[in-house]
């Protein structure tokens, strides 16, 4: 019989070793969109997280009940679901958030990070693992969306913690003329490359598999 | 048949469930995101109208507009609420007029243009180009407005729209009245003008006979020709054929048709009374 990981590693894995965006390369659609500035990355990253937490639970939770000719269909509905709650609560408590995210809140929906960990791991899991699960792939991809979107804000920018007026700080002075093309999505899809060239000889090198 | 039905009640049920929650959330929610937002246009209309003490809503065509009145009553602005279409979804977004037509304030509410491209529309370098701007000006892009290159669709469309509701207000509630041309009184004569239509100025050439038009050329326009074609010579034939301004723009390519009515007005209107 195959043993079963830990809680722990339950956990873990999807931080480094399987983490959805460096290693698996899933959800590219917000990764590329929305990491122009580390706010709107970070506001992604746990707005999805929230809701692969939330979807991966109630997966597991239906696990048993859905017929499996249905549970693509099924799983999309609850995704969905969420998203919708998400973005309503945004929009009455956080509006700040929300006017960062706006547009790509719904684009969650169809982010197959999320559908991906419902399909691959919670619809064949119990609701601890699963929960564990999307913790851990909440966490790998906020910290992805993180890293790139340092990466774009600092060059693409000169900044951090813009847009905002009232919080930005610009890094090098006014004279600084950022490098546009960071900011762009062409530059998303290179500084995503160069990103992941570096965590491979990382992962290499601490010899994380 | 049991397989089947298994399969849809199933589906069945976690829609129901879906929208059982969603619309409880949304009774949470909706008033609160109601109230911000109308707590919101109080601020915006305390902003650009330090007199503002009461106002009253009037709706023309698809346009809202909030009279703004002072403590003696006298009209002191209006706050228009505009959706235009845009490149993706409507971009709803409120202009504020000074009581002489001039703009004092652009807000967008709300949009969906493309992220990092149509949502320049949403800056305020893009806005501030209209403050001071009233019916007396142009409001051409390339003229006195810029369009934003790569976002041509959603600049133009906000741009298009403002020149709409401009004369809108300047017509109806500021006492601006519209032009009257008297056909019967324009001495014969070739005359020309121009107005701006989707993209830029569209200039007419029309000849005036015996208080009649008789003929309409367009001589310069940058309209997209795929669309222009709709307009022209469509609306110079029925022009002349009404010898009226008063026409059915809606063709596919409405504010071509209703650049060239204007042009042509513009033309004749230069001579109005010039004799």
């Amino acid at each position: 019989m195959k043993h079963k990981p830990s809680y722990w590693q339950e956990f873990t894995k999807g931080i480094l070793k399987e983490n959805p965006v460096l290693v698996a390369l899933l959800g590219m659609c917000p990764v590329l969109g929305v990491t122009a500035f580390v706010v709107n990355g970070v506001g992604m990253g746990l707005a999805a997280a929230a809701v692969l937490i939330a979807s991966n639970l109630v997966v597991s939770l239906l696990r048993n009940l859905i017929p499996p000719q249905v549970r693509i269909p099924c799983f999309i509905v609850v995704i969905a679901t969420f998203v919708t709650i998400i973005e309503m609560v945004l929009e009455a408590f956080l509006p700040v958030l929300y006017e960062a995210l706006g547009v790509f809140v719904p684009l969650i929906v169809v982010n197959c990070v999320i559908l991906g960990r419902a399909e691959a791991f919670a619809s064949k899991n119990k609701p601890l693992r699963a929960v564990l699960d999307g913790v851990g792939s909440g966490i790998g991809f906020t910290l992805a969306l993180l890293l790139l979107s340092l990466v774009r804000e600092i060059i693409g920018q000169g900044t951090i913690l813009g847009p905002d007026p009232e919080t930005v700080i610009h890094l090098f002075g006014a004279d600084f003329e950022p490098m546009i093309l960071f900011a762009q999505p062409a530059g998303a899809f290179i500084a995503l490359g160069l990103l992941l060239a570096v965590v491979n000889s990382v992962y290499k090198r601490f010899n994380i598999k | 048949m049991r397989e089947i039905l298994k399969l849809s009640i199933t589906l069945a049920v976690v829609g129901l469930v879906s929208a059982a929650l969603l619309s409880g959330v949304n009774n949470v929610t909706a008033p609160i995101i109601a109230e911000r937002q109308e707590s919101e246009y109080r601020e915006a209309l305390e902003r650009y109208f330090p007199d503002f003490e009461r106002f009253e809503s009037q709706q023309i065509d698809n346009d809202y507009f909030d009279l703004i009145f002072d403590s003696s009553d006298r009209l002191v602005g209006v706050m228009a609420t505009v959706g235009q279409q845009g490149y993706d979804g409507t971009i709803w977004y409120n202009l504020a007029f000074d009581g002489e037509g001039k703009i004092v304030g652009v807000r967008i509410i709300s949009h969906t243009e493309t992220p990092g491209i149509g949502d320049i529309i949403a800056t305020a370098e893009f806005q501030e180009q209209f403050i001071g701007k009233s019916f007396a000006d142009p409001l051409i892009p390339g003229e006195d407005v810029d369009i934003v290159t790569g976002a041509t669709i959603s600049t133009a469309a906000v741009i298009t729209s403002i020149r709409r509701v401009v004369n809108v207000v300047a017509e109806n509630f500021l006492g601006y009245e519209t032009l009257v041309i008297d056909l019967s009184a324009l001495p014969d004569g070739i005359y020309q003008g121009s107005a701006p239509g989707m993209v830029g100025l569209i200039t007419v050439e029309v000849e005036v006979a015996g208080g009649r038009i008789t003929r309409i050329d367009v001589l310069d326009h940058s309209e997209t020709p795929t669309y222009f074609i709709e307009s022209y010579p469509l609306i110079p034939e029925l022009i002349i054929a009404g010898q009226s301004f008063d026409i059915d723009t809606k063709t596919g390519a409405t504010l071509s048709a209703k650049g060239i009515v204007d042009a042509v007005q513009a033309a004749l209107a230069a001579n109005v009374g010039g004799e």
